[in-house]
């Protein structure tokens, strides 16, 4: 289908898009990332340098870039799709030979005076991707081999490249975010069944081949997954993370220490603090009740995503929004269930709370095409 | 597959008949049925979007109660030492009869570097050498670079020293709890506790094993987890143990001898009270054994229980015990003690080449110490019979005392048993015991005829062995030994209020070729008292002593190992409670001091 075929004349033009915003979605944002700003700033120990401020400048930027996508047609947006897919695909391929090395791991590109990590543009870029092919392709011929082939294909080959740099938490959003569109667009349940069947062989595969020259993952990576299985059985190494974070949950209480008054992360004593463990410290100052706001926040959002996509008729904002929706819960859940002790410890940062310039604004980016399919919806 | 005819012919028949176009009506149907199949993806895609908020909300609120679950409780910071806590007070504690540590474990650090973590090797080595200056410098450092990635330092460090290393602050230096066996009497009953020495060490812990003496053998006891914390409590006495070590040691330097020991015997339950062998060493830092020389010369080697020796006369009071016993003679039956007395080619004679005549008594024969009399004596009992009665007493065995040591000191037994082994015998030559086969032998004598096995554990049950001799026999015999303190060879043992009975043995050390040394002895007093109610018996050897008055030498027990016996029970017979006994001098040794 054209763009032709969207009902132009009911869509808002100009200036009045603004009133067809979902507000409520952009103040619920502006609120969790709000939170965010405030453990920043008391995890640096009441100051704004050197992570609160640029956060908020990020931020900022990454709410008028909401804004202006915001203001661009989803058609036209979906006829990017492939263009945005195509970009990032390069732009991955580009990190892996040309990418700065941080922790062990290829991931940022340095471009003139912007660092970006392509993995994090990918992830926008493929549910964008997914939504539009299946947008084209007829409902009928969904569940065809050859025509479920072509997606998995899309999603698998930035996986890999991901997987390669290596960053397995990145890799595992874009395979759950990818499959999540594919199950929306009524992908035959059967394909997912073999996919989760094959899965738990590849696990299986994947310790049996431990300790053997041609094991699949890191070591770290084993690590990771051993210590998952039980972090206390080596506290002061690699189950430190997950112990720490535990104990700053716990002595978090109902209703937390108070703003600025949690020690487990003013101490030092929690890695990664203002990153991937941001969560610790809101649980341990401000308790249950912080936590679970942010939870109620989260919840809000997803649910905002899922309400516009039944609304909407058109498909691929449909599946766009419902992608999305998805990305940003696996973003969240698995960072929740590593911190508290629920799931491996893989490199996922909280979506608006940890630090870190490319995740905010590839979030912002994607819900600006949220707002748009939001604003350009047939009516 | 059905299919929706393309151009329904009603619709377009009556298109024409309105004289409409069909295929705008066709056109019409096309997008009808696209709508159909969209609003079917439609329908879809929102049932999964469905299924997909409910498993969401699933996974929202196993997190949202996994917070509450997390926030209602309060875990527990893990613990650097917990793995290590675990060893301690593992191995058990040794104590005196009274409760008195002997041996106990403390709690010490080990010292190990990981040079892969090492910041400076070079300065780490040079400032180790500072505080420990045993070690190499060069040494050190060349291990510290060779690439290992693990090396022990030291293997126990005062709390000074590790303060000292922890100064140095270099992160490949590293300590290691253990514990480590602490005998805080020093070298008090070295010789009993033996020693310990690390077996399987580990960076948070280490295991103590015995080495010798009773740590050895009692280790399994000792190491049993479920015995951690239960002391085993030793028959030493640590008071009297300190005593007999310190006169036994001024003894043996006054006798000029090389070597002492002493065994005190409780004889009703045959506790050893007191067990002392010199020269000895320190157990907390037992020495190497000895590469060359005579072992039996090391201070690691126990002469009282390890030590077999010739007994000399000590044996004689066997031979007269088994006569009175088996009813051939009574303590007044005259013997023939003529000598030399000639058995085949061989000549038996007394000491300093005395001859005590034809008609010599059985009392007379102990008191005098007559070789010829025992030997004679030991000829009327008969090979066989003497046999018997010394394995009876348990001279043709090792001893049951608990040391690792002491089932491989085996006395040394003649293989073939001629008359004339019965005559050498009689009066202890030929057959070669230990100082505690000596102990219990004469406990069973003087304790009424029963059997006495010793022990190093105390025991508060008093056990009666089988039967030995008849009572009477062992009081006659004590009657005798009595004699030789307060008329005989042992008059210089006579301790007033302890009535000490008792008997000297002198034997000249064998040759290594063969034959005897004249000038090198092993001085024996074997005796129990007080002689009224025998309660204790102390064996008490001199090796190579010698006694120098003027220009005269003497080697014999009565000069030597008597009086330095006499010493020991004057000094512990009030230790062990008793009470001196005043004796009614007789009148005959009343002598009127005037005139």
């Amino acid at each position: 289908m054209s763009f032709l075929e969207y009902q132009v004349k009911t869509v808002p033009t100009g200036i009045r898009k603004l009133f067809y915003l979902n507000w409520g979605l952009v103040l619920v944002l502006i609120a969790v990332a709000s939170m965010g700003f405030l453990m920043l700033y008391s995890i640096a120990g009441g100051s704004m340098e050197p992570w609160a401020e640029p956060q908020i400048k990020r931020f900022a930027v990454g709410l008028l870039v909401m804004l202006v996508i915001a203001f661009i047609p989803i058609w036209f947006i979906r006829n990017m799709a492939g263009v945005a897919y195509g970009l990032s695909m390069l732009l991955l391929l580009a990190v892996e030979f040309f990418g700065q090395v941080g922790k062990g791991a290829q991931r940022w590109l340095e471009v003139g005076p912007i660092v970006i990590q392509p993995s994090e543009l990918m992830k926008v870029a493929l549910v964008m991707m997914l939504a539009a092919y299946y947008d084209w392709l007829d409902p009928k011929k969904v569940s065809r081999p050859l025509w479920v082939l072509l997606p998995v294909l899309l999603i698998v080959s930035p996986t890999v490249l991901v997987l390669m740099q290596p960053n397995l938490g990145t890799s595992l959003m874009l395979l759950m975010g990818g499959a999540a569109v594919m199950f929306a667009a009524g992908v035959s349940f059967w394909y997912f069944a073999v996919v989760i069947g094959l899965g738990v062989g590849a696990v299986a595969g994947v310790f049996m081949t431990r300790g053997t020259p041609w094991q699949f993952l890191h070591d770290y990576q084993y690590t990771r997954i051993d210590t998952f299985l039980d972090p206390t059985s080596d506290p002061l190494g690699a189950g430190y993370n997950i112990i720490q974070a535990q104990i700053a949950l716990g002595s978090g209480g109902w209703s937390g220490k108070g703003f600025m008054q949690g020690t487990q992360s003013r101490l030092n004593f929690l890695p990664e603090k203002h990153t991937d463990f941001i969560f610790t410290t809101l649980a341990e100052e401000f308790g249950f009740v912080g936590a679970f706001s942010l939870l109620l926040l989260y919840g809000l959002i997803i649910f905002f995503c899922f309400a516009a996509a039944l609304q909407n008729k058109d498909r691929f904002s449909q599946l766009l929004l419902i992608g999305i929706g998805c990305t940003f819960f696996f973003y969240l859940a698995v960072n929740l269930s590593m911190v508290m002790g629920m799931a491996p410890v893989v490199g996922v940062p909280l979506p608006f709370l940890s630090y870190g310039g490319s995740a905010t604004l590839v979030l912002m980016l994607a819900f600006g095409a949220v707002q748009s399919a939001i604003v350009h919806r047939p009516r | 597959m059905t299919r929706i005819p393309l151009r329904p012919l009603a619709r377009i028949l009556s298109a024409r008949a309105r004289g409409e176009n069909p295929d705008t009506i066709e056109r019409e149907n096309i997008r009808l049925r696209q709508k159909q199949t969209h609003d079917r993806a439609r329908a879809r895609a929102q049932g999964r979007l469905l299924l997909l908020g409910v498993a969401f909300t699933m996974a929202f609120t196993s997190i949202g109660a996994r917070m509450g679950m997390m926030a209602a409780t309060m875990p527990t910071e893990p613990r650097n030492a917990s793995s290590g806590a675990q060893i301690e007070a593992q191995r058990a504690d040794l104590t005196d009869r009274n409760g008195r540590i002997l041996a106990t474990n403390i709690l010490t650090h080990s010292l190990y570097a990981q040079p892969k973590d090492m910041v400076d090797p070079a300065r780490v080595a040079h400032e180790l050498v500072g505080i420990f200056p045993d070690l190499d410098e060069k040494q050190l450092l060349a291990r510290f670079t060779d690439g290992r990635s693990f090396l022990w330092i030291k293997k126990k460090l005062s709390p000074e020293q590790m303060q000292q290393v922890h100064d140095i602050g270099d992160p490949g230096l590293l300590f290691g709890p253990r514990e480590m066996r602490l005998y805080p009497n020093g070298r008090l009953a070295a010789h009993v506790l033996g020693g310990t020495s690390f077996g399987a060490e580990g960076v948070n812990s280490a295991e103590v094993i015995g080495t010798a003496g009773i740590e050895k053998a009692l280790d399994a006891r000792l190491r049993d987890p479920a015995n951690a914390g239960k002391p085993v409590a030793l028959s030493l006495d640590l008071t009297v143990q300190a005593t007999v070590q310190e006169v036994l040691e001024g003894g043996m330097k006054m006798m000029q001898a090389k070597g002492a020991a002493a065994v005190l015997l409780d004889i009703r339950t045959g506790e050893v009270l007191s067990l002392v062998s010199l020269p000895d060493f320190d157990p907390n830092d037992r020495p190497q054994p000895m590469v060359k020389g005579d072992p039996a010369d090391s201070p690691l080697f126990n002469r009282a229980v390890q030590g077999v020796y010739e007994l000399g006369s000590t044996f004689k009071i066997f031979a007269a015990a088994q006569a009175l016993d088996l009813g051939l003679v009574n303590p007044e039956t005259m013997i023939d003690a003529d000598a030399p007395m000639i058995w085949g080619k061989f000549k038996i004679k007394e000491f300093e080449n005395h001859n005590y005549g034809p008609l010599l008594s059985v009392r007379n024969m102990i008191v005098k110490s007559s070789n010829v009399g025992a030997a004679r004596l030991a000829l009327m009992i008969g090979g066989v019979r003497q046999q018997a009665f010394l394995k009876s007493l348990g001279f043709f065995d090792p001893t049951p005392v608990e040391l690792i040591e002491a089932p491989y000191a085996k006395p040394l037994v003649p293989s073939r048993w001629p008359d004339i082994t019965t005559i050498t015998t009689a009066y202890g030559h030929g057959i070669s015991a230990s100082p505690m086969h000596l102990a219990a032998a004469y406990a069973t004598i003087a304790n009424g005829g029963t059997l006495v096995r010793p022990t190093l554990l105390k025991s508060d049950v008093v056990e009666n062995g089988p039967r030995i001799i008849s009572p009477k026999t062992s009081q006659e015999a004590v009657a005798m030994l009595r004699g030789v303190v307060t008329e005989g060879t042992a008059s210089l043992g006579d301790v007033p209020g302890y009535s000490v009975a008792g008997k000297t043995g002198t034997a000249d050390k064998p040759k290594k070729g063969g034959g005897y040394y004249h000038d090198k002895v092993v001085n024996t007093f074997a005796c129990t008292f007080p002689s009224t109610n025998p309660k204790y018996v102390l064996i008490l050897t001199l090796d190579e002593p010698m006694e120098i008055v003027g220009s005269q030498v003497r080697r014999t027990a009565g000069w030597t190992a008597v009086p330095v016996a006499a010493e020991v029970i004057r000094r512990v017979a009030p230790l062990l409670g008793l009470r001196p006994e005043v004796e009614t001098a007789s009148a005959t040794e009343v002598t009127l001091a005037s005139n």
